[in-house]
């Protein structure tokens, strides 16, 4: 009686240390490491965006959506941060996407830039929780101020290393309105991640 | 007695153990936040209400901006580096401090189960 109750105790004290430590192996790091670092979207059934459309008169965005992920949010306006990176939304509940204001409105000819958080500490998740989720094709509306809506496709989704971020491609002159949504993934590294992910897109049309 | 002084030891070691919760990070026990949608999607922001400037509150890097020579390229000014876009939250998610108060739990009772059974046998 005795020892059978002592193992039984043990075994108890023992399930109880394995659950403690096997939990922090099952959140969301482990999902966002299993991003591949560098992924190209399965082709999607939504046509391609057209090669040439009119590019939108300069108006500051002031809305934007993303019905495929749930996004509908508005958007301030970001400069640079001290340490000359791009400055990102304050972290607060309710986060917001930020336009880079030294980057062409969104319909301008150029890369346009939108940030947001993927998640907001202890508030949770960011506005751009699920933005590694688009595919190509998928629809993006930026509500401009003057009241026009343009309206993008997703040309390429990617999961770069910050180390390797792609200055050039996401800054870069480019012959035609395009639209970069960037936010951060990959692996936890401390508080914050180990990766980008970056949204290209290309201007549709617009409408009023 | 001294064996049962030894297992109430054993067992408090045991309860401290299984009380330190493990660090859940975020996500996958923690039940996800909605998607901000201060606006529903057929309205537009109200002008007065449209975010026209820089936001300084509560974040050290919205504070203030350097001063950068402008480009000739179609961003007049390109950022170095990557954006820190995602700060994690570092505390125990509550689905971890659930799992881990129960199991202390079960620890405990199984183990004041036990110091009764062998006092009792003691005193037989």
């Amino acid at each position: 009686m005795r020892p059978l109750a002592g193992r039984v105790l043990a075994a108890t004290a023992l399930a109880a240390l394995l659950v403690g430590c096997g939990g922090g192996g099952g959140n969301s790091a482990g999902h966002l490491a299993s991003t591949p670092s560098s992924s190209a979207p399965p082709p999607s059934s939504a046509p391609p965006p057209a090669k040439s459309v009119a590019a939108v008169g300069r108006s500051v965005p002031v809305g934007l959506r993303i019905p495929a992920i749930g996004v509908d949010t508005p958007v301030l306006r970001l400069g640079l941060a001290a340490d000359g990176t791009a400055q990102v939304p304050p972290v607060q509940a309710h986060d917001r996407a930020g336009w880079y204001r030294h980057s062409p409105t969104p319909g301008q000819k150029g890369p346009s830039v939108i940030l947001g958080h993927v998640t907001v500490g202890a508030y949770g998740d960011g506005v751009f929780r699920h933005l590694k989720d688009l595919r190509r094709g998928e629809r993006i509306e930026v509500r401009l101020e003057n009241g026009t809506d343009a309206l993008f496709a997703v040309t390429d989704v990617r999961t770069v290393a910050k180390a390797d971020f792609p200055t050039k491609e996401v800054y870069g002159d480019v012959g035609r309105p395009e639209l970069r949504l960037i936010t951060c993934g990959g692996a936890r590294t401390g508080d914050g991640y180990r990766d980008n992910v970056i949204v290209f897109a290309a201007l549709t049309s617009a409408r009023r | 007695m001294r064996r049962t002084g030894l297992s109430a030891l054993a067992l408090a070691c045991t309860a401290v153990l299984a009380g330190a919760m493990p660090a859940f990070a975020d996500g996958a026990s923690r039940t996800p936040s909605p998607v901000p949608s201060s606006a529903r999607p057929t309205e537009r922001p109200a002008p007065s209400t449209a975010p026209s400037t820089v936001p300084s509150t509560g974040d050290r890097r919205a504070s203030a901006e350097p001063t950068r020579a402008p480009s000739r390229g179609q961003v007049s000014v390109v950022p170095s580096g990557a954006p820190n876009t995602g700060v994690a939250d570092t505390s125990s998610g509550s689905g971890g401090a659930l799992i881990g108060g129960g199991t202390a739990a079960a620890v405990v009772v199984g183990g004041a189960v036990l110091l009764v059974r062998r006092r009792r046998a003691h005193g037989a």
